[in-house]
């Protein structure tokens, strides 16, 4: 089948749609609706294109084919890809930097801090948090932040590697003191200042199932993608999210977002939905079987009690 | 209600603008420049001005710095929409007195966006 010109959209037979429906499903844990069609034609035509294929249905086929893996999660990252912009979650932000930015530097002793952002799509998030930590150093003396980003590989996150952003995507969320202070005009273009863009590392990964490749982090942020993923995949994604946060560390979620009755043995901070700080686990003692007491039973007491810290 | 203030001599510009505005929940009044921006300001002070930078007889800097240093003056959320996208003239802007900045072409959600960080919806 030949591309159609219809807005620059190839179109798709509704049993691949179906196809690709379920591999969103199975892969990210993410439902796409009935009547998305045309959003999916327009998402995955600019892909098809990068990628040589002439339609829609040859990029399907040679994924299923084939079994392309990194095919397959670029298609799901396109798929699943939503709309964003700096300080997109206000709430979020205003944790970050009240509760969890000076709470963990005065932990770490000004020690670096290490930050996530899950799901970061074209970084506006990771950068958000790197401005706001970079703004934050004359009253949080030597604070020093590093964040990882991570996301599927796609185009969108090769956006968010080079930092550069158009005229509308600087202009929504983004106070313009923020834009003068950190990014440079580049012809039409706004692009990251290095001081910035030396904070923030963005990684390709698949969020549901190689988060033990990832360090532990200080602090996490995972926002506004909660909802859209199927129950099994919600308990599946939190679950690897919380192995990553550090004791003491802390887990920001979205406006409207909470572990709801999972815990995953964090606690919420102050009672506010949203953000959770993990307890400390304390891992049971190894029983050292020659350590004996008087009565020739091993002591625990004596027992070596080891313990997951921030540090 | 609150009135929002849309200084721009272009018609075009004002009345795009203006129906967004008013999409927010705003009662508009326009200008067509910073002369006339100054004198609607003395008759009743708004809450939010919407200003262009390039205009006769005054322009939207000069009408900033005289709006900041007169009675009242120091009340209204001023937010430049303008096509000037140089970063030493917006750094110059803020230092007039301006609370946000909108570079053209502008669309509802940018304004929306930055009415939102001036804290005006």
């Amino acid at each position: 089948m030949s591309a159609d010109t219809r807005q620059g959209a190839m179109s798709l037979q509704p049993s691949y749609y179906d196809a690709l429906r379920r591999l969103t499903l199975e892969l990210a844990g993410v439902h796409l609706g009935d009547n998305h069609a045309f959003l999916v034609e327009t998402r995955l035509s600019r892909l098809a294109r990068g990628q040589g294929f002439d339609s829609l249905e040859a990029m399907v086929n040679e994924l299923f084919m084939k079994g392309a893996s990194r095919l397959a999660l670029q298609i799901v990252s396109a798929l699943t890809e939503r709309d964003t912009h700096f300080f997109k979650d206000e709430t979020a932000f205003k944790r970050l930097r009240e509760i969890v930015l000076p709470d963990l530097h005065r932990k770490r002793g000004g020690g670096r801090v290490q930050l996530l952002s899950f799901g970061c799509a074209s970084g506006q998030e990771a950068y958000g948090m790197a401005m706001t930590a970079y703004d934050m150093r004359k009253e949080l003396d030597e604070l020093k932040v590093d964040i990882v980003a991570v996301d599927y590989p796609s185009q969108v996150l090769e956006r968010a590697k080079n930092g550069r952003y158009t005229h509308f995507d600087v202009q929504r969320g983004l106070p313009i003191q923020k834009l003068i202070t950190h990014f440079d005009s580049v012809d039409s273009d706004w692009v990251v200042k290095d001081h910035i863009k030396e904070m923030v590392e963005f990684k390709e990964t698949h969020l549901l199932s190689k988060l033990d490749e990832l360090d532990d982090f200080h602090a996490v942020m995972f926002c506004g993608s909660l909802p859209h993923y199927s129950a099994p995949a919600r308990v599946r994604v939190l679950r690897g999210l919380t192995n990553l946060v550090k004791d003491h560390g802390y887990l920001i979620l979205g406006e409207g977002e909470s572990l709801s009755q999972m815990n995953f043995g964090f606690d919420r901070v102050d009672n506010q939905q949203g953000i959770y700080i993990k307890r400390e686990v304390i891992i049971e003692p190894e029983i050292d079987p020659d350590l004996k007491v008087h009565n020739g039973r091993t002591s625990f007491q004596k027992a070596k009690v080891i313990r997951k810290s921030l540090t | 209600m609150k009135t929002c203030l849309i200084v721009d001599d272009s018609r075009m510009i004002r009345r795009v603008a203006g129906r967004i505005v008013k999409d927010l929940g705003f009662e508009t009044v326009e200008a067509i420049n910073g002369q006339d921006a100054l004198d609607k300001c003395l008759i009743e002070m708004p809450h939010a001005i919407l200003v262009d930078w390039a205009m006769p007889v005054m322009d939207g800097f000069d009408f900033v710095k005289k709006l900041r240093a007169s009675p009242q003056g120091d009340k209204p959320i001023v937010v430049f929409c303008t096509s000037v996208r140089d970063v030493q003239r917006i750094v110059e802007a803020l230092a007039a007195g301006a609370d946000e900045y909108i570079m053209k072409p502008f669309d509802s959600d940018i304004i929306e966006s930055k009415f939102a960080l001036a804290g005006l919806v």
